[in-house]
């Protein structure tokens, strides 16, 4: 969910800033050290960018009946890992502001760490635990994208409730307002997003394959096997 | 491309330096940001719509197509506002004060939204992108958003055409096949950003791709009479709110 053009204070825009920066500037420090080392990985990164972009384009069928867009940070963390998302989830939050007029540019901090770090952070967290564990790919993309987004909404849920505490109950019966709207509408999506990565993870290892496997998110092993039989 | 892009490209000010506008466009953001919302938001939003429909040329319809986007969120954000939770009046009550700050929120986005949509509606990304080097963004980042701007329209345009295909062999006609529509939709555009961005690869490749994207800038000088406007449209703002304010207005 992204924050409105002007709907923070300036402080609390500034601080969100002052938050996303040091992970904007890892990321940027390790995009750049990738980009010299291997000149021919900007058009990948930006291919990567693209998709990213265009994923928060698509209209997913959300489990109340209505219509909602994923957020497309579980599956960029997954695929990218979180710094390179960082940079590239700056990027897209940067475009939507202003080629859709989603989001904006005092709240592009608050944006960023609620979309671009606390969430693919906490998906890729999830997912690269669950890995460890030994569950099946398809399901560690399931939790990976289904935390992600729902990180990425709690954090949302922070940022206002810091921002606009409740006049009787302060900033934990804002948080209890916020999260609870947020609650009705985002589990189901968080959910749906969850469904439709794995769909589209399942499609990819049946038609790009070798994509996955250089991004290090299918391994071959054995005589060639790759995980495309988890995928199944 | 995105209707705020095509607008851009053909804007009365596409010629003028992005700087100006940055300054002037971001100027009123932060402006509307933080002056007090009564009066500074409809002030700052008065002369943001007579900059934006005037000198600058935008189409009104353009301008609310685009402004209903942001104005829509506002207004489900400052709902919340307007009610007050667990205080003594029970668990749910309305606010004291609730719909003055919903008001003074929705003042504040909206005045701040179409400061940043002058900007976006007068300069088109790929006028900005190339000049951010000098502004000390690494240059492989710069690429990067370059690739990304250039790509994204390209898979966006893709987008609508799979999908009005899976329409037309009923991919949307009921839940299942819906879900199976937009899986497939996704897959395809990584499918085809990266297959685009190895086509590009190899073009660059026979071209001495030596990993640095060289563009032409279209010139421009920055015009003194314009920062000049600009700067004295920001002070009248700041001053013409605060006088407002202590006249008690």
């Amino acid at each position: 969910m992204h924050i409105a053009e002007g709907f923070l204070p300036p402080l609390h825009a500034a601080a969100w800033g002052a938050a996303s920066a040091p992970f904007v500037v890892h990321g940027v420090r390790a995009l750049t050290r990738e980009v010299k080392s291997h000149p021919e990985s900007t058009l990948l990164l930006g291919a990567s960018g693209a998709f990213t972009f265009v994923l928060s384009a698509l209209k997913i069928p959300s489990v109340t009946g209505s219509c909602s867009h994923p957020t497309g940070t579980g599956l960029g963390a997954i695929l990218f890992r979180p710094p390179i998302m960082a940079v590239l989830g700056t990027i897209t939050l940067l475009f939507q502001a202003l080629l859709l007029a989603h989001g904006g540019l005092t709240t592009l901090g608050a944006n960023v760490f609620s979309m671009a770090i606390a969430g693919p952070w906490a998906g890729y967290a999830v997912y690269k635990l669950l890995r460890r564990s030994g569950a099946p790919l398809m399901v560690t993309v399931f939790f990976g994208a289904f935390f992600a987004d729902l990180v990425t909404y709690c954090v949302t849920s922070v940022q206002l409730a810091l921002a606009f505490p409740d006049p009787a109950s302060g900033f934990l019966g804002s948080l209890e307002k916020f999260a609870g709207i947020f609650a009705l509408t985002q589990i189901p999506l968080a959910v749906s997003e969850g469904l439709l990565t794995v769909l589209v993870m399942r499609l990819l290892m049946q038609s790009s394959k070798s994509d996955l496997v250089r991004l290090g998110v299918a391994k071959l092993t054995g005589a060639g096997r790759t995980e495309e039989a988890a995928a199944r | 491309m995105l209707p705020i892009d095509v607008a851009a490209h053909s804007s009365r000010w596409r010629g003028r330096h992005p700087l100006e506008k940055a300054l002037l466009g971001f100027g009123l953001t932060v402006t509307a940001v933080c002056l007090p919302p009564w009066p500074g938001g409809p002030l700052v939003a008065a002369a943001t719509l007579a900059v934006l429909l005037g000198p600058a040329g935008v189409s009104g319809r353009q301008l609310w197509r685009a402004f209903r986007v942001p104005l829509g969120f506002c207004v489900t954000g400052a709902l919340p506002l307007l009610v007050s939770v667990g205080g003594p009046d029970g668990f749910l009550a309305p606010a004291p004060d609730g719909p003055r700050h919903a008001l003074d929120l929705l003042l504040r986005t909206s005045a701040a939204s179409l400061g940043v949509l002058l900007f976006a509606f007068t300069t088109p990304v790929s006028d900005v992108l190339p000049r951010l080097v000098r502004a000390g963004v690494p240059a492989p980042v710069v690429d990067v958003a370059l690739v990304m701007y250039r790509i994204g329209f390209l898979l966006l345009d893709s987008l609508a055409q799979v999908r009005r295909a899976q329409a037309a062999r009923l991919g949307q006609a009921g839940r299942a096949a819906a879900w199976r529509s937009v899986a497939g939709l996704a897959a395809t555009s990584f499918v085809r950003a990266f297959d685009r961005a190895a086509r590009l690869q190899e073009g660059l490749a026979g071209r001495g791709y030596d990993g640095a994207l060289r563009v032409l800038v279209p010139p421009a000088a920055l015009s003194r009479r314009f920062l000049a406007a600009a700067a004295a449209l920001l002070a009248g703002l700041v001053a013409g709110t605060l006088v407002l304010k202590e006249l008690g207005l």
